[in-house]
């Protein structure tokens, strides 16, 4: 930590940090005991109300679903508005098409000696034939990550749709299922067939899902629940006799494919990969 | 009760990351700190009330508190969230200004304007 | 188990802030989230550990790597 050379600075410092230990040391100190209301009604009646084992899941996609909804628009907006801020910074910020990397972009300032060290899209991938980087580099990166990807991305499927039976979900996945696609942009040599490297498939995915997720819900309207109930989020199968959890693994997959398409789309950007035309 | 003191410490630290230092992404590693801290602190106190993970599998009494695991999920992905929109207003500075260095920022926009 | 985990979490938040080469600080700041999903699992919390461990190893480190490979990597006021 860089220490200021004033002492009244460092007064000022240690004055706010006494005064944030003063009001948060009886919440650190305090005795009472944890209530336990809430863990006993879940464990009473949590697997009945929603068909779900595991009771995190039965929680945010059962008894809290709308806060579930407003974390997927939280998303939504965090990653458009960081590609949006850093696209319209000038130079080669983001992969082409999403950055403003023509040369009349590079005009003055520290980031243009920079970019022309760098050059667009070379980052990460060594070109077959020669390397213009690093002298040390090998091709170590590119061989692990490309031959792990698939696997990542099995993984992830697997942890989104068993979510209500172990340890798992929709966020979980979905961000397993990022990091699988980002292993998949590493490891991408120039001729690589796969879809999921370009940026603009990743966004077609994720707003197709939060279109989803906003039409899901929506089917409790029309259809009775359980006890007779309707409305936005009510599970419309719990009557049917059929898989009351069902509605839990359809929310997780849409949940899912739309967390990972969405943070992928964000780091795939951010890898700074020339895009194929 | 030395758990608590050491989450408490962690908070401090982290703070204090966001005040004293004059680099910006010093300050960004502070706010993860912070958020590290509350996410902790939440699943460490909810933790106290049983043994078992809130899986129902047969036979599994006194499972720990699900609501606080429930919370810290959706917690720790607005973390993230946070921590990428700061980074990129940190580069959008860096590109207009050059340096990550507060007091030069300070100087620069108090001589433009 | 968890005060030891809470120790060694300590020990590299300050080293991550007072480091003068920001590649570490982002090291730093991964392995501070992998021992927080060590330390999450250990409080029969499965859900959050696997999140924590996707999201702060994985994407946060992305993220932080982006930003600062395009402009500086050292600190110069430390």
């Amino acid at each position: 930590m860089s220490n200021p050379t004033s002492w009244r600075v460092r007064l000022q410092i240690l004055g706010a940090c006494v005064a944030v230990t003063v009001v948060l040391l009886p919440l650190f100190l305090m005795d009472n005991d944890w209530p336990v209301a809430g863990r006993d009604y879940l464990e009473a009646r949590g697997r009945e109300d929603t068909g779900a084992i595991n009771l995190v899941s039965a929680i945010y996609l059962g008894y809290r679903a709308f806060d579930t909804l407003g974390e997927t628009i939280v998303l939504l907006v965090a990653v458009s508005g960081t590609i949006g801020i850093a696209a319209r910074a000038g130079g080669a910020g983001l992969a082409m098409g999403y950055g403003a990397s023509d040369n009349s972009a590079r005009r003055s300032g520290a980031g243009a000696v920079r970019d022309q060290k760098m050059g667009d899209g070379e980052i990460f991938a060594l070109p077959d034939e020669k390397r213009k980087t690093h002298a040390l580099r090998t091709h170590l990166l590119e061989v692990v990550t490309g031959k792990l990807g698939p696997v990542v991305l099995v993984f992830g499927l697997y942890v989104m749709l068993y979510g209500h039976l172990s340890p798992g979900g929709g966020f979980q996945g979905g961000v397993v299922i990022a990091s699988g696609i980002v292993f998949l942009a590493l490891g991408s040599r120039a001729d690589s067939r796969t879809g999921l490297n370009k940026a603009s498939t990743l966004a077609c995915i994720e707003a197709a899902a939060f279109l989803l997720l906003i039409l899901v819900p929506l089917s409790g309207m029309f259809f009775v629940g359980p006890n007779g109930t309707r409305g936005f989020f009510a599970n419309p199968i719990a009557e049917l006799d059929v898989l009351p959890a069902g509605f839990i693994i359809l929310l997780n997959a849409v949940i899912g494919l739309k967390v990972g398409a969405g943070i992928g789309f964000m780091c795939v950007a951010m890898l700074g990969k020339e895009e194929k035309a | 009760m030395t758990e608590r003191l050491l989450l408490l410490s962690l908070f401090l630290v982290g703070f204090c990351g966001v005040l004293a230092n004059k680099n910006i992404i010093k300050k960004i590693f502070g706010l993860t700190l912070i958020n590290n801290a509350v996410v902790i602190l939440f699943v460490l106190e909810g933790a106290r009330v049983g043994q078992h993970a809130p899986i129902m599998e047969e036979g599994i009494e006194t499972i720990v508190d699900p609501i606080p695991q429930a919370l810290m999920l959706t917690a720790i992905v607005i973390g993230v969230c946070i921590t990428a929109l700061a980074l990129a207003l940190a580069f959008r500075l860096y590109r207009n200004t050059g340096t990550f260095n507060i007091d030069a920022i300070r100087r620069k926009v108090h001589d433009a304007s | 188990m968890t005060v030891i985990l809470l120790l060694l979490i300590l020990i590299l938040a300050v080293y991550m802030l007072c480091s003068r080469d920001l590649l570490h600080g982002i090291i730093a700041l991964s392995a501070i989230s992998l021992l927080s999903a060590l330390l999450f699992y250990l409080l029969h919390a499965p859900d959050v550990a696997i999140t924590e461990a996707a999201v702060g190893a994985g994407v946060s480190t992305v993220v932080f790597v982006w930003a600062i490979r395009l402009t500086e990597r050292k600190d110069c006021d430390v």
